[in-house]
């Protein structure tokens, strides 16, 4: 009786927790909402297709200084973790949501930073429908996900972004 | 209880020497001064407005997002300085000029200063920088003020 009583509480505990993670929105915890947008060759990328592994999403713009400036320390992470085992993951990507306007301008800071991970944007700026999505009131800002796209963390930045995948990687 | 008075009155005084010292919009050593800065409500009452007379409004940042604004383009890009040279030039020194770049704060701004100390150099007297203290999107769009789209 006792162990059937068990069998059941840890069932909707395992209910619960999935029934959480189902959930889509920006909480930690919470399923990340997709992202449909085009790259810079005008293929349509959708961040499902990167289901698997471990990724940051890093919105941001060639007009936000912090932004340019964060972009050689994103490549030097991806260059380090891109091809690590994490608990959450195998391998590491970028997948970088530019609130540009000017696909000029979002072409030659991609070329000139030397940027290889995913690139998209809809060039609609502020009024860009993922902005409102993602609730983002300005620029930088980041969401990592796992590998089955459920938020882990969000908005973290130098140092504590490198903590952050060294902490998740398989030792 | 004497020296109840003179401690309020401290504390008064320290609350505002505060408020002055980590003022986002602080003008001091700016080519700008506190009397150049104008609220974005105060320009949104005036476009609002067609039986006042519109100020000459410049994007100098990503997008020419409020209402009749020029679009310049990054003004921290030497191209779109001589732009904006050339596009003032044909106004009058007293002309009422507004510029506005808004990608983020006055701190990280690469646009505002090399724009207001053009204006300040061509001797313009009613030049003006909005004041958007955090960024377009916060400080004018999330207030549906007038926009250009």
């Amino acid at each position: 009786m006792k162990t059937g009583l068990y069998f059941s509480l840890i069932f909707f505990c395992l209910n619960v927790i999935t029934l959480k993670a189902q959930v889509t929105g920006l909480e930690i915890g919470n399923k990340s909402p997709e992202i449909v947008l085009k790259n810079q060759k005008g293929d349509s990328v959708a961040l499902s297709s990167l289901k698997g592994k471990l990724v940051l999403i890093d919105f941001w713009a060639t007009w936000c200084s912090p932004c340019l400036e964060e972009q050689p320390k994103l490549a030097k992470l991806y260059k380090k973790y891109n091809q690590k085992e994490f608990t959450c993951g195998t391998g590491f990507e970028i997948f970088g949501v530019s609130l540009d306007s000017r696909q000029s301008s979002w072409e030659e800071v991609i070329a000139r930073e030397k940027i290889t991970w995913i690139q998209v944007s809809d060039l609609k700026f502020w009024k860009s429908p993922v902005a409102k999505t993602y609730s983002i009131k300005a620029l930088p800002y980041n969401v990592l996900i796992d590998r089955d796209g459920i938020i882990l963390m969000k908005n973290l930045h130098g140092d504590e972004l490198e903590k952050a995948l060294a902490g998740f990687v398989v030792k | 209880m004497k020296f109840k008075a003179p401690v309020i009155l401290m504390i008064l005084m320290a609350t505002i020497m505060t408020a002055f010292v980590a003022s986002p919009s602080s003008s001091a050593g700016e080519p700008w001064s506190a009397s150049q800065l104008l609220s974005p409500a105060d320009l949104a009452k005036t476009l609002n407005n067609q039986k006042i007379p519109h100020p000459v409004i410049y994007s100098i940042g990503p997008q020419a997002v409020i209402k009749e604004s020029i679009d310049i383009g990054s003004t921290r890009d030497k191209a779109n300085l001589e732009k904006l040279k050339n596009n003032v030039a044909k106004l009058p020194k007293e002309a009422n000029i507004v510029i506005y770049c808004g990608c983020c704060p006055f701190g990280n701004c690469p646009n505002i200063r090399p724009a207001f100390e053009l204006l300040n150099k061509m001797g313009f007297k009613n030049h003006k920088l909005l004041n958007l203290t955090q960024n377009i999107k916060v400080d004018w769009i999330d207030k549906d003020y007038p926009v250009n789209y």
